[in-house]
């Protein structure tokens, strides 16, 4: 299994002093799919992709990205491997414009012409950006600002997008749109996708997998339609 | 009538040096959240390496060019090597490492050049300018002073919005956290920040010097005048710097005319403490209060 992963996690201990918050967790996610990382408050999922993307310094474990271990790197390398960390809520940096949020994600890319490409790649994927280019990011809207930095994740060129709660705080229309632009990427772009996510029957309908946390355990994992279909652990640990 | 038109003039040449410092003192705020006290003991020793250039060849431009290039390197290796293992520790920490370089560097240059004043030379004449008989209470050199000041801040200020470098430098100072996961070597950009910092520290150095003499304390009093005006503008803000340096020294120059020069250091702690106790977050500092 772990040789076919784009992104495997084996036996990763983390957390922030005192007991760890992750207590052994392994996944294991095949190239081109989502996996969705399901879980009550507390149980470890935003500690997850903390973890990954080298804010938390796990205490034990590998972290395999197409075969190379990041654990213990910095956030700028592993970031520069490839993993893009979309964080929950304020990742808009509000001083600056949409343009320059959209820029801020190529500088880790050589080449002035690459750079912008990328940026007229994002223009094209999210028209909406390319009308507000010249407002500050901290004018826009809630969903606004989080296609904003979808599209700044992207602008990396990532293999592996960790996606921490993009649905947080929106309209439900809104949900939608994101989670359909999720689920574009996993079919144009081929990314691998960790899909943390508080709204779990919305994770599991786009996601191909789903893993289940509980106090810094994975609980459950399977595909995401027998998650979805297995009434007492939706009950249990899922709240619908 | 001409007073005023003296005072006036006179009071923005000198501002002109308070933003420089200023200046200084906002580029390291913005990146690190330190605030660097040895800004002025790093400014007076540029200007030592100005002045043995400048004995050694006879040329002030050499010197000028020498201070600049010091204060860069000065800047970039001391964040690198004294700056950097105080991060991620109690704030406290960065404040006394550049209490204890300031002490370090005066203590330095005394050891190396000596206690005594040693005059340094200004770049242009500091005869006073004359416009149909009326005295400007300027001086060609005073010109020069506002021009290379402004220059400077101009070049930094198209660095800042226009070139990647400069987006890099805003990034980091509004998210550090969002910049990293970005790729951004978020290390590398605070040590630009200080070299940065020490190139405007140096800058205004060799532009005071001339006025004050050169000795170990020399910029001690341009350094708290100089923090005075960055407190104005915000501390935040490279536009509420200069703002910040040109009130501080037009009012000084007015309270030192009027009133008398023996206490114009008093006067600027004054300003300070009213500032402070009226807007602390200054003219250009954001109210948005601070994250945890």
């Amino acid at each position: 299994m772990s040789d076919l992963a784009s992104l495997a996690i084996e036996d990763v201990v983390a957390g922030y002093g005192g007991g760890p918050v992750l207590r052994g967790v392994s996944i294991a996610a095949r190239p081109g799919t989502i996996t969705a990382v399901l879980g009550a408050n507390g149980a470890g999922k935003t500690t997850l992709l903390r973890t990954i993307s080298g804010l938390v310094r796990p205490r034990a474990g590998r972290i395999l990205v197409d075969g190379a271990d990041l654990a213990r790197r910095h956030p700028e390398d592993v970031a520069r491997a490839g993993v893009a960390h979309v964080p929950e809520g304020q990742g808009v940096v509000t001083e600056l414009t949409v343009e320059e949020n959209l820029r801020l994600g190529a500088l880790s890319r050589r080449g002035a012409a690459v750079r912008s490409t990328a940026l007229a790649d994002a223009y094209r994927r999210f028209p909406l950006l390319a009308d507000r280019k010249r407002r500050s990011a901290g004018a826009l809207s809630g969903g606004e600002r989080q296609i904003l930095v979808i599209a700044r994740a992207l602008m990396a060129a990532p293999r592996v997008l960790l996606l921490d709660e993009p649905s947080l705080g929106l309209a439900p229309r809104m949900v939608a749109q994101v989670m359909d632009l999720v689920r574009t990427l996993r079919d144009e772009a081929g990314l691998t996708v960790l899909l943390v996510e508080q709204n779990a029957r919305s994770a599991l309908a786009i996601a191909d997998r789903g893993i289940v946390l509980n106090l810094g355990k994975v609980v459950a994992a399977d595909d995401a339609a027998a998650l979805a279909a297995d009434v007492a652990l939706r009950r249990h640990y899922l709240g619908f | 009538m001409q007073e005023f038109l003296e005072f006036t003039l006179g009071g923005i040449g000198v501002g002109m040096v308070y933003a420089a410092v200023a200046l200084s003192l906002v580029l390291i705020w913005r990146g690190t959240r330190v605030l660097n006290y040895s800004q002025g003991g790093m400014a007076m020793f540029t200007t030592y390496v100005a002045w043995l250039v400048i004995r050694g060849t006879g040329n002030y431009w050499l010197g000028f060019a020498a201070a600049l290039a010091a204060g860069l390197v000065l800047g970039a290796v001391l964040e690198r090597a004294v700056i950097r293992p105080t991060m991620g520790r109690s704030p406290l920490n960065a404040v006394i490492v550049t209490i204890g370089l300031l002490i370090l560097l005066e203590g330095l240059a005394g050891i190396i050049y000596g206690g005594q004043y040693r005059s340094f030379p200004p770049a242009f004449s500091l005869h006073g300018l004359r416009a149909g008989g009326v005295s400007l209470g300027i001086s060609p050199n005073d010109l020069f002073i506002a021009g290379a000041v402004l220059a400077a801040a101009l070049i930094l200020a198209l660095v800042f919005r226009y070139t990647s470098v400069g987006l890099r430098l805003r990034a980091t100072a509004f998210s550090p956290g969002v910049a990293r996961l970005l790729g951004i070597r978020i290390g590398r950009v605070l040590t630009l920040g200080w070299a940065l910092a020490g190139l405007f520290g140096a800058l205004a150095g060799v532009l005071v010097t001339p006025s004050t003499f050169l000795y170990p304390n020399s910029m001690d009093s341009i350094f708290v005048l100089g923090f005075t005006a960055a407190v104005i503008g915000g501390l935040e803000s490279p536009v509420g710097a200069v703002v910040g340096g040109l009130l501080l020294g037009v009012v000084l120059s007015y309270a030192g005319g009027y009133l008398g020069n023996d206490l114009v250091l008093v006067y600027g702690l004054v300003v300070l403490a009213l500032v402070l106790m009226v807007k602390p977050s200054g003219l250009f500092g954001s109210a948005r209060t601070r994250r945890v």
